[in-house]
């Protein structure tokens, strides 16, 4: 239920901060009878298990009289806990309120008013969820701000105080206030001398001014603060599990009935049309609350329901997750998917190749390197190992030469021509490999493009491997 | 903190000076027009650096003034909350000090001098601490923080504070002297 956590709010802020208001006027002397300390409270707890109501009908069922209810409503208007709306309506129109309010609250008979067509004013409140949350923090925010400041006494500013008349300056004020006779600042008003007002809160007991009793009052403001915090911990705690959940909402009077009235009817009665005989049924004890089935918080954990299957059935049809790029490290065991190169297109123009991945770019160059420094590794011994076919190639041929040489030839062209001849060959037998050197030259001394290239080739051929890969991995 | 500008202003100039000299005598009107006022949306206009446009003329009916729309650079002096600024004190009383940073006027109350200053009355009040080693009196010059600004149609108010780290007298004159 949406409303719960806020009700619970609600009534841990009435217990916090309402609990000994009193509503009086103040005309009337106070007598042990007229004591209605806690009045607030009680209303408060009455509104939360009701919506919009009728304040008649809402003192009716506290018992309270209808002024001292209003006096109370009133002032929980004015600390903007409550919504009030005031409407001129005949009995007729009393009578659709009547009907609502039996389908909101729980069935009570509301008495038919007489037949006449009289017009009178009616007052209607309901609790503001959205902006008692807003008080509530403001509140708490404002103690907490007023006894820090005060504790470091910084950054505040300071109020000055006619003993005289009563009026008070603050500190902007100061210019106007200096008289040049002495050194204090004085009233506007009857030339009193303004004395400044000590934080009062807990100046009261001890004068200020030595040093020990700042340090004391110091020690109070923080005994306060600690207070403070630990009694109002529940309200915060409250306070922070309401905050993301939606807030609910009534709307305005007309726009509740409206809507209360429509649901009625949705719901099917025979004689919907007559939203008195439609709602006589439903109370808290039968059939659940017609309204409550279209608060905003089933809608919205409907869609959350839904968003749940659409993202389950998306991880179903893609058998892997692709993993986040920093989760992958070098020398991790990776299939394409997941490193979340899912179709690696074979690529020739390669300006247009970084667009279509979506990878970050610097991830995509580290598995380039990588893969680079494969080729490279293998390339080299590759390398190598031909190296060393040639010597022996060359070996040989010299041997060959050396039996066939005569000899009588001059030691230097023979071994002119053997350079010559072993040229020849080595350049017949490295033809393939000069076009190779051409294309695979060292990291350090290569253009971007032949890096592309490289690389591509390479990922080609290795995503060709991996999707078989795959498809082992989906069999498995 | 300061601003370079451009702000716009009617200029009413009378018909007599009408001539070769026009927009000079424009200028020179605008610059003793505007220059040292405060304005609570801009803050003080320091100077007028260059003026960008002046609009068409309209002839008032009746009057034979011709406004003009004028569009000037301007440097601006806005104090803001927080601001740390320099100032000169320029008087000392028991409620505290004022100071002026400029054409800004600045309180700081006696609760927001640090505790070890006392307030010292005779011939030159001051604020001096136990030892004697910091002294605050008229033609110091402090470091202070803005806590809090007043700002009206035309005029800015400031409230200081010198119970901070790194505040307090910079440059003591009776030291000096």
């Amino acid at each position: 239920m949406s409303f719960e956590p806020f009700n619970r709010l609600v009534r841990l802020a009435a217990r916090a901060f309402y609990d000994d208001i009193t509503m009086k006027g103040e005309n009337q002397p106070k007598t042990g009878r007229g004591d209605n300390r806690g009045i607030a409270v009680v209303v408060l707890d009455a509104l939360t298990k009701r919506q919009w109501v009728r304040e008649e009908d809402l003192a009716k069922s506290l018992r309270l009289h209808s002024k001292q209810l209003r006096r109370t409503l009133r002032f929980f208007e004015e600390e903007k806990l409550i919504t009030r709306d005031h409407r001129k309506e005949s009995a007729k129109g009393a009578k659709i309120y009547s009907a609502a309010a039996a389908a909101a609250i729980d069935g009570q008979v509301v008495k038919e008013g007489d037949e006449k067509i009289k017009m009178h004013t009616h007052s209607y409140c309901c609790l503001d969820y959205a902006q008692i949350f807003d008080v509530v923090r403001y509140r708490m925010h404002r103690m907490k701000k007023k006894l820090k400041d005060e504790l470091d006494s910084r950054n505040t500013i300071q109020q000055y105080i006619c003993p005289n008349c009563g009026r008070r300056y603050s500190a902007f004020d100061a210019l106007q206030l200096i008289s040049y006779t002495d050194e204090y600042f004085h009233c506007e008003n009857c030339n009193g001398e303004l004395v400044a007002e000590s934080d009062k809160l807990a100046a009261e007991e001890m004068g200020d001014g030595d040093d020990n009793a700042r340090k004391r009052r110091r020690e109070k403001l923080k005994d306060m603060l600690q207070k403070l915090e630990e009694q109002l911990k529940p309200l915060a705690q409250q306070l922070a599990r309401v905050k993301d959940l939606p807030v609910p909402e009534f709307g305005t009077l007309q726009a509740w009935e409206a809507k209360l009235s429509a649901v009625a009817r949705a719901n099917g009665d025979a004689n919907g049309g007559d939203p008195t005989k439609s709602s006589q049924g439903q109370g808290y004890g039968g059939t659940p609350m017609p309204f409550l089935g279209e608060t905003s918080v089933e809608v919205a954990l409907s869609g959350v329901e839904v968003k749940e299957e659409d993202t389950e059935t998306d991880t179903k049809t893609t058998p892997m997750k692709v993993l986040p790029p920093w989760m992958i490290k070098q020398g991790m065991n990776l299939t394409k998917e997941q490193r979340g190169e899912v179709k690696p297109v074979p690529k020739i123009d390669q300006s247009s190749e970084p667009v279509d991945d979506k990878k970050p770019k610097d991830i995509k160059e580290d598995d380039e390197k990588n893969i680079q420094d494969e080729y490279l590794k293998a390339y080299y011994e590759a390398l190598v190992k031909r190296q060393k076919e040639q010597e022996e190639a060359a070996r040989r041929i010299e041997q060959q030469q050396e039996e066939n040489r005569t000899s009588t030839s001059d030691q230097f062209t023979a071994s002119v021509s053997e350079r010559r001849v072993g040229m020849k060959f080595k350049r017949e037998e490295n033809e393939n490999d000069d076009v190779e050197w051409e294309e695979g030259p060292p990291p350090s001394v290569n253009t971007g493009e032949t890096f592309y290239k490289l690389a591509d080739l390479n990922v080609e051929a290795d995503a060709v491997a991996d999707d078989e890969d795959d498809i082992d991995w989906e069999e498995g | 903190m300061f601003f370079h500008i451009v702000l716009e202003r009617n200029m009413q100039l009378h018909p007599r000076h009408f001539g070769p000299h026009l927009r000079d005598k424009l200028v020179s009107k605008l610059m003793k027009d505007v220059e040292g006022t405060c304005s609570g949306r801009h803050g003080f206009v320091v100077a007028i650096t260059g003026v960008e446009e002046i609009g068409k003329g309209l002839i008032r009916e009746g009057t034979g003034f011709v406004t003009f729309p004028v569009k000037y650079q301007c440097v601006v002096f806005r104090p803001f909350k927080g601001e740390i600024l320099e100032a000169v004190v320029t008087m000392v009383n028991k409620m505290g000090f004022f100071a002026e940073a400029g054409p800004v006027q600045i309180f700081v109350s006696n609760h927001l001098i640090p505790d070890d200053m006392e307030f010292q009355s005779g011939d030159m009040p001051n604020y001096t601490t136990s030892d004697g080693s910091v002294k605050i009196q008229k033609d110091s010059e402090v470091r202070l923080k803005i806590i809090g600004t007043r700002v009206d149609a035309t005029e800015i108010f400031c409230i200081g504070t010198i119970k901070d780290d790194f505040l307090g007298v910079i440059n003591d004159p009776g030291a000096a002297s």
